[in-house]
């Protein structure tokens, strides 16, 4: 199966056909949940306190549940309007929720002051809060249309890699990804944080991001959730205006990283480290190799040139 | 879009001077009432930009809206007065929290002050996907 971000453009990927399957699976549901917890328990926001949270590529609105849940204020912004009119439905249905658990308390209270009992508290559990979040319809590459120091918070799941494929003409990522982040440093309250979860194909790509990042003054760092599990696996950058910042750590053996963005970064665990080792000939194509095989064209017969001082010696590059 | 994100948005165009507080012409609004916490509103209020939401509360009141307007538009004071210990008034906190979170704008167009490009509104998600040559 290939990476959607493959395929084209996020708003042709996630189609209104694509939207209702991501939406309605529990399975996404379920990870999407998860990752936006994990990420809101990085923000490091003070219990009990309500923020005001840009969710970046909020697509069907999963990760804006969440955010409800826990109090807080939010305004989503995703490229692809087929994702956020799934979004919509879902806050419609919320709203009528609210509307028909107002009118049915209305009733229960008309009833109980009929038989003038006190005790009208009993349905405010079960009344579901009106959603208190808002929908942009913007391509984050284009940077963030809000006023500087606007949010407590940001938080991203599952959308920054988007931004690494080029799916225009005269789209380059590099630029989208540093128009991003500096307009992301802008829009942030000083002390305020940035949980950004993505999944980066290669190790290159989470090192750009991170350089990105860094270059635009973010401090931070990647961390990584269950690094030896290519299934659970999740890369969180964690931005912040705190030069001090120390990364900490992911979850199961923990990979714990300094805040230098270069070594913070390892998306490939076999990558290999090429400090100090001597640049060797792959397997085959050795002096040795090409004597001994010499000499076997020899045994048989065939005509093979004299070794000499030449023999297997290393040749420039091609171009 | 609420008017809290309203107060909060501006216009990113390159070469836009400041972009900032994008005028509305709503041709549908809407209202839908949502759980007050007075703590919270109390928090909010330092943050928000108020010249801006009496803007916007002016804005949304024209273009046919008038009559839906009167009738969920409450007061507001030309500035928030704090009393002795810095409080405001809860009533006054309600009708804020009224405006800021209940008001919505479903069909319409955002303004940019400064160089006239429209965003428009629908089903209450505006579009502020930018051009290529206005990066």
């Amino acid at each position: 199966m290939s990476r959607p971000e493959l395929t084209g453009h996020a708003s042709s990927f996630y189609n209104e056909k694509e939207a209702r399957k991501y939406d309605s699976s529990s399975r996404m549901i379920g990870v999407q949940r998860e990752i936006t917890e994990r990420a809101i328990e990085l923000l490091r926001i003070p219990e009990g306190k309500p923020g005001f949270i840009l969710d970046v590529g909020c697509g069907s609105g999963l990760s804006g549940k969440v955010l409800e849940e826990q109090g807080h204020i939010w305004v989503g912004c995703d490229v692809s309007r087929d994702m956020l009119d799934v979004a919509n439905e879902r806050i419609e249905r919320k709203r009528e929720g609210v509307i028909n658990a107002a009118r049915k308390k209305q009733n229960d209270d008309l009833d109980e002051e009929k038989m003038q009992d006190d005790d009208s508290d009993d349905d405010e559990d079960e009344e579901p809060c009106a959603s208190t979040g808002d929908l942009l319809h913007h391509d984050m590459g284009s940077g963030l249309p809000f006023r500087p120091a606007t949010f407590d918070g940001c938080i991203s799941i599952s959308a920054l890699q988007w931004l690494c494929y080029s799916n225009a003409k005269g789209q380059i990522p590099k630029k989208r990804l540093t128009r991003f982040f500096s307009s992301l440093y802008q829009v942030l309250r000083r002390g305020a944080r940035a949980v950004l979860q993505f999944y980066p194909e290669t190790a290159e790509q989470a090192i750009l991001i991170s350089e990105c990042a860094a270059k635009v003054g973010f401090a931070g760092g990647v961390v990584v959730d269950y690094p030896n599990s290519t299934k659970a696996k999740k890369h969180y950058l964690v931005l912040t205006f705190e030069r001090a910042f120390k990364a900490p750590e992911g979850l199961s053996e923990g990979s714990l990283f300094g805040s230098g963005k270069r070594e913070s970064v390892r998306v490939d665990r076999k990558a290999n480290n090429k400090k100090g080792k001597v640049h060797k000939k792959k397997w085959g194509k050795t002096k040795d190799w090409i004597v001994n095989k010499k000499d076997v064209q020899r045994k048989k017969g065939k005509d093979v040139r004299p070794d000499s001082k030449y023999t297997g010696r290393k040749r420039g590059d091609r171009f | 879009m609420r008017l809290l994100t309203h107060n909060y948005m501006q216009s990113t165009v390159k070469g836009t001077e400041r972009g900032y507080p994008l005028k509305i012409e709503a041709t549908k609004i809407e209202f839908e009432a949502s759980p007050f916490d007075a703590e919270f509103i109390q928090a909010l209020l330092p943050k928000i930009d108020y010249t801006t939401l009496l803007f916007a509360l002016k804005q949304i009141s024209e273009n046919g809206n008038a009559d839906l307007a009167q009738t969920i538009i409450p007061e507001l004071p030309e500035s928030i007065k704090e009393d002795g210990e810095g409080e405001v008034d809860e009533a006054l906190l309600k009708k804020l929290h009224t405006v800021m979170f209940d008001i919505h704008v479903v069909e319409g167009e955002l303004v940019c002050p400064d160089t006239g490009r429209r965003f428009n509104i629908k089903m209450g998600i505006p579009n502020m996907i930018l051009h290529a040559d206005e990066l």
